[in-house]
Order: C-alpha cells, then structure tokens, then sequence
C-alpha cells in the first residue's frame, strides 16, 4: 500500500507527485525538474489527473483557510491549571527531599545506635549473668518493637481510611 | 543565502535548546509563553483529531498538564511543535482506549460528533466570503468523514506545515506511510471538493 514513485501506473505516479508537491515552500516534497517536466506533459494529456490537481488544490487552499482559534479563555484557564500543577510538584519535590533527608538521618543514627544498644544489652546480659541466647532475643525484642508497632498504627489507619473514603487516592 | 540558513537553522536550534532547558526547570513563565504561542495550532490538531470542541479544550489543558511533568523528556534536539503534538495525540489515544479498546481509526465512524465549528473569515466581498465559507464548511464535512489518520496527516502537513519527516514523527509511522496518507487523504476528499463546486 507504500506510494511507490518508479513502479507506479502514470496516473497514480502523477497523483502521487502532486498530493506531496500541492504546497510549494514545504521543503522535502517539492518535485524536481525531471518529475516537473514530466509531470507537466501528463498533465497537458491527462483531463482526471489535471481534475485531481485542481481539486487537491482547493483543498489545500480551503483547509488553510479554516480558522479555528483557541479563545481567550481557555488559554488563561490552561495557564491558571498549569501554574496549580507546578506549584503541586514543587511541593512533591519539597516533600521528597525531606523524606530523602529524614531517610539518610534514620539510616546514620540506626548505624550509630545499633552498636551502642548491642554493647549496652551485652553488658547487662553479662551482669544479670544470662545465657547469651536470652540477651540477644531480648535484643531483637526490644529493637524491633516499635517498628511492629508503627507498622500495626499504620495498617490500622490505612484500612480505617479505605474503609470510610473508598481509596487513599480519595 | 546558505549564511541566512545557518542563520535560522542555528537560531531555531537555540530557541528548542532554552525551551528544553526552561521546561527541565518548569519555568511557569515558559510555560505561559508556549501556551500563548501554540494555542491555535494545538487546538486545531485536537479539534480535527477529537472532532469535537469541547473534547478538544480539554485535550488542550491535559496536553499542558502533560509538558509540564513531562518537561524534563524533550531534548531541545528536536521541534518543540513536534514533541507537543506527539503528547497530545497519545493523550486522544489514550483517551479512547480507556473508553473502549480501539485505535485512532474509530474516530471516522463517529456519528455523533458535531459538525466542526467554522466561524466565519473575514473576505474582501460578501460574495467571495460566502462561496469561501461554503467551500469550507464542504471540506470542513469532508475531513469530517474521512478516516482519522487521514485528516490527521492533512491537518499536520497542510493546516500545521510540517514537512513530511515531522509528521513521520508525530504519528510514529514510517515516511512512506505518511506519504500514502497524504495522497490517500487528498483522493478521500475529492468528491467533497467536487460538492462545493456544484
């Protein structure tokens, strides 16, 4: 179904040159001087191909001449949307470099206090003369309590939230 | 002359570079600007490719919205035009694969649609003013009643100006095609052409 200039019957091939040529100053299209001349000489003999040009050239002429305009307000309206969303992303960004911020703090004073902790429950597992198992379980208990707690708060609201407002995004 | 066309071609090139750098930046006065510089041309892409106006206003401010968040995407390496209107034909796309699994084609069988608004232009005589209206409002039907893709291509090469490698761009399909379109789209409108004359 590709336009194929060499192979095509001289009707077509005419057409052809035509559709892509009908607007001169559009660069790519423009027909040389060979298919030019040739398609000059089709043209003095061929009465449907001069009609199809005739007409290909009113088209092209009355499409340019369809004037369909954006009015003034929808142009302030779309700039209004626009500047809201940007403000809205400026906000996500603002809000994303402080989460990346408390991340990075969360993640240094974990490294620091983990160590510290691990020494303290030692210590004291060592004075309480408990079996090492004991103090480490212990350990892991009390490090990882809040974190299941926050986590049954956090899960608990989200369902409340689905539940009363259909979906978070509401 | 080739000195004035490296003139212009390197002075385009620069004005697509400050544009990809502002919409990196989100630069709402940019924004505004190529709002300003724009509407028209979009809002007839989208007319012509939703066929309808109030569907295409909306388009319109969604296609914003999306070189907004999307500004970061254009590479300045290329028409802004081009990447403009390849936003909005995938948001009318987009739109009608929500509303039913289809392509860009089952915008020519739509019945429903309003005929396209053609507000009057201004011409030197009512007479000449009248036949051109006709005329228009007879093609105007026609690339009504075509298929999409070829009002579409019509539109971008004819309305819009883009040469043949744009389009190729916009639609995302080889040149060939385009060509195709265009001779096919031209041929589909023939008997809308011979209407106005009657």
């Amino acid at each position: 179904m590709k336009p194929d200039l060499m192979n095509a019957d001289p009707h077509e091939r005419a057409r052809l040159i035509i559709a892509l040529s009908g607007t001169a100053g559009l660069s790519s299209a423009e027909p040389s001087h060979a298919k030019e001349s040739w398609l000059a000489a089709h043209l003095e003999s061929c009465a449907s191909c001069r009609a199809f040009a005739e007409n290909s050239r009113e088209t092209i002429r009355a499409l340019r001449g369809i004037p369909i305009t954006a009015s003034g307000r929808l142009v302030v309206t779309t700039q209004m949307r626009v500047r809201q969303r940007a403000a809205e992303l400026r906000r996500q960004q603002e809000r994303f470099w402080v989460i990346c911020v408390c991340c990075a703090a969360v993640t240094l004073s974990t490294a620091v206090s983990t160590a510290l902790l691990w020494r303290g429950f030692a210590w004291l597992g060592h004075q309480a003369r408990l079996s090492t198992p004991v103090w480490e379980g212990g350990f892991v208990v009390f490090y990882l309590t809040p974190a299941v707690l926050v986590g049954i708060f956090l899960l608990a609201r989200g369902t409340f939230l689905a539940d009363h407002n259909g979906s978070f995004q509401d | 002359m080739n000195a004035t066309a490296c003139y212009f071609v390197s002075a385009m090139a620069d004005e697509n570079t400050d544009i990809a750098r502002g919409l990196r930046r989100r630069d709402p006065e940019l924004l505004d600007r190529l709002i300003e510089q724009y509407q028209h041309r979009l809002l007839r892409y989208l007319v012509y490719l939703s066929g309808r106006r109030d569907l295409a206003e909306d388009f319109f401010q969604e296609t914003w919205v999306h070189v907004l968040e999307r500004g970061g995407q254009y590479d300045g390496r290329h028409e802004f035009s081009t990447w403009l209107f390849t936003i909005a034909r995938h948001l009318v796309i987009d739109h009608l694969r929500r509303k039913r699994p289809t392509s860009l084609d089952s915008l020519a069988d739509q019945d429903d649609l309003a005929p396209f608004d053609i507000p009057a232009a201004g011409q030197p005589s009512a007479f000449d003013a009248t036949v051109q209206r006709e005329q228009n409002e007879q093609i105007s039907a026609g690339m009504q009643h075509i298929a999409a893709e070829y009002r579409e291509t019509l539109l971008l090469r004819f309305q819009e100006g883009m040469s043949l490698e744009e389009i190729a761009s916009v639609i995302g399909a080889p040149l060939g095609t385009v060509k195709s379109r265009i001779y096919r789209g031209l041929s589909a409108l023939e008997p809308w052409v011979k209407g106005a004359r009657l």
